[in-house]
């Protein structure tokens, strides 16, 4: 029977976290719910976050670190990596655990960009590869042009975040179904055939427009950037309240979809390690089996149900969340209500990707110095010296991963209790509705919450 | 909100914890909550066998009986294969941080088994088993693989070397 570890199994260097134990699993529970209630009791009467003030740097640091060459430095570094990930993915050793590509792509990009994005804004903006070869494009042909160049079309209101939505899941596919996701050719491909899509997109739209809604990696390092401290106001780099981004974001259509694309496939992630999957997997994989597809295949579409199936679930237990909170009054629609509170689900949905992803990140992360040396997995090729390292899998014992999984759910919960109840002073005219309408948002929060901690204590057989 | 709301909540949040408290007080014995679901594999029960050293060797003077005694050698794990598989499917091999890993595996054909972690490899043929004899200083779940099976398209993973913390 194929292997049920559908995702980067040799790419995760064959290493797993142990489940939290049952008692780390009670007490980290009530914490939750003991900093849930003393949150009700202490929270601000007048929402805080909506502005969230502006400090500047000196100038001179701003006028530096955005001057036209930095830019230009930036933008070539991120077009080089992904060149970088390109060459060695089509021309490289399909090993995925020998190549630069699928540790790139996976570890260094996709999971080390988060802590990244949290601590210093949104950095990725800079180096983002498309946005930096679509602007060059631009630049060369405004040069070029004899007259102005024609109006890129206005971004529809209804596409919304749908792009990135579809983006997002598109890679989570590719991470979490696709049977040879981590071959180094596969990522080489799709790396390839994102660039072609948001090119094209980038031409139509306009660059900025697609790159602030439309790209898939843009949006969702951005909004975890919203959490950061670290901002940029026009020609200005400075601080402003952390979480008050998230506080400023306005959610179209599509954010709701996105948020729960990001927190439902790390939930089927981390619960395809458990029995409740691994006992359904057998009678879903025989009913695609009957439908004659190959036992590939039919693996794959038993995967991708149970990705659709954690993303549905999350969804639809939001949804059913904001119905309750609609429910105390107001005058908001379900719809608009939905969208109003979802910027509160980036902070869990941080929360889960650190808890479940930190280990992977710290031990296969380690792997890029070998990678760096030779990227394409050559014999004798030692670039910089550190092709012979290994990976260090001491650097953390299993009791200090479990509190730090722990302590990342615990704060993101907080974080997301305290944006929902800032926007809910906001949108409720009346405070006491708004209290009432926490109860809901809460319950929410607590259940994805607790979830987190029921995917962390799985175990693995 | 009112003041008598807010001090709802705080006695709400006092009560949970009290109750936290009294229900997850940590017990005094070096067993873990077990998953129900566990089996090493045919052979001795090396979490037994672990317990029994660590207590024999911390030993602290005129404590409870244990005699001192020299440390037992570390039970050997089994694992045999037919075909690249275990019959039964793969199981766990549950050591305890620091305990002294010494893994048997018997195949009916040539085989290559790798431990991932701590990337160790060695071969077994009919007749002449894959022995491992390593310190389990990583903490982790580890695959233990067969690299026939994985040429096979198969099923690679013949057990999980599970390393708990001490």
């Amino acid at each position: 029977m194929l292997s049920l570890l559908a995702h980067a199994g040799d790419l995760a260097g064959g290493r797993s976290d142990l489940p939290i134990p049952e008692e780390l699993f009670g007490i980290a529970a009530a914490a939750v719910l003991v900093v849930s209630f003393i949150g009700l009791a202490v929270l601000w009467p007048k929402p805080r976050l909506e502005d969230g003030g502006f400090k500047a740097f000196p100038r001179v640091l701003s006028r530096v670190l955005l001057s036209a060459p930095a830019q230009i430095l930036y933008g070539a570094v991120g077009v080089f990596l992904l060149g970088l990930v390109v060459w060695s993915g089509l021309t490289g050793v399909q090993v995925a655990s020998a190549n630069f590509a699928p540790t790139f792509v996976y570890v260094i990009f996709w999971l080390g960009l988060v802590p990244v994005a949290l601590l210093f804004g949104d950095v990725f903006r800079a180096f983002n590869p498309w946005r930096a070869i679509a602007r060059a494009v631009a630049w060369v042909a405004q040069g070029a042009a004899r007259g102005p160049l024609p109006a890129p079309l206005t971004y529809p209101e209804r596409l919304g975040h749908w792009p990135a939505a579809i983006g997002i899941f598109a890679f989570a596919v590719l991470e979490l179904v696709v049977s040879n996701g981590t071959v180094p050719q596969t990522v080489a491909i799709a790396t390839l055939v994102y660039s072609a899509i948001t090119f094209v997109a980038m031409a139509l739209y306009g660059v900025d427009a697609w790159s602030d809604r439309g790209e898939a990696f843009g949006v969702y390092f951005g909004l975890f950037a919203r959490i950061s401290p670290f901002c940029r106001r026009g020609d200005e780099l400075g601080l402003r309240r952390p979480l008050s981004g998230l506080a400023g974001l306005t959610a179209t259509a599509g954010t709701v979809p996105l948020l729960a694309v990001m927190i439902g496939s790390v939930t089927f992630d981390g619960a395809s390690e458990a029995p409740l999957w691994t006992g359904v997997v057998p009678d879903i994989n025989d009913f695609f089996g009957s439908l004659s597809l190959s036992p590939e295949k039919a693996l794959e579409a038993t995967f991708l149900v149970g990705l659709l199936a954690g993303i549905g679930l999350v969804y639809g237990f939001y949804r059913l969340g904001v119905a309750g909170a609609r429910s105390v009054g107001g005058s908001l629609s379900g719809e608009r209500l939905a969208k109003v509170f979802v910027p509160s689900l980036v902070p869990i949905a941080l929360a889960y990707v650190a808890a479940h992803y930190m280990t992977y990140l710290l031990f296969q992360g380690q792997a890029i110095s070998f990678l760096a040396s030779n990227p394409l997995g050559e014999d004798g090729v030692d670039i910089f010296g550190t092709a012979g390292t290994a990976i260090d899998y001491s650097l953390l014992g299993a009791e200090t991963v479990w509190y730090y999984q722990v302590a990342f759910v615990i704060v993101g919960h907080v974080a997301a209790l305290t944006l929902a109840h800032d926007k809910a002073l906001v949108v409720y005219d009346e405070p006491t509705v708004a209290v009432r309408s926490q109860y809901w948002m809460l319950t929410v929060m607590v259940g994805f919450t607790c979830l987190a901690l029921l995917l962390l204590s799985q175990s693995n057989t | 909100m009112t003041t008598r709301h807010r001090i709802g909540f705080v006695v709400v949040a006092a009560l949970i914890a009290a109750v936290a408290i009294v229900l997850l007080r940590p017990e005094e014995s070096s067993e873990r909550a077990e998953d129900p679901g566990e089996r090493t594999t045919q052979g001795a029960d090396s979490r037994g066998g672990g317990a029994e050293r660590e207590a024999g060797g911390r030993g602290t003077g005129g404590g409870p009986s244990n005699e001192p005694q020299e440390p037992t050698e570390s039970p050997v794990q089994r694992i045999v294969l037919e075909g690249g598989q275990v019959s039964g499917g793969p199981q766990d091999v549950t050591v305890t941080s620091g305990e002294q890993v010494r893994l048997v595996v018997t195949s009916d054909g040539p085989d290559e088994i790798h431990v991932h972690g701590y990337d160790l490899t060695q071969d077994t043929a009919p007749g002449e088993p894959a022995r491992f004899t390593f310190e389990a200083d990583i903490e982790g779940s580890f695959e233990i693989e067969s690299h026939t099976a994985e040429d096979a398209g198969l099923e690679p993973l013949i057990a999980n070397l599970v390393v708990e913390p001490s």
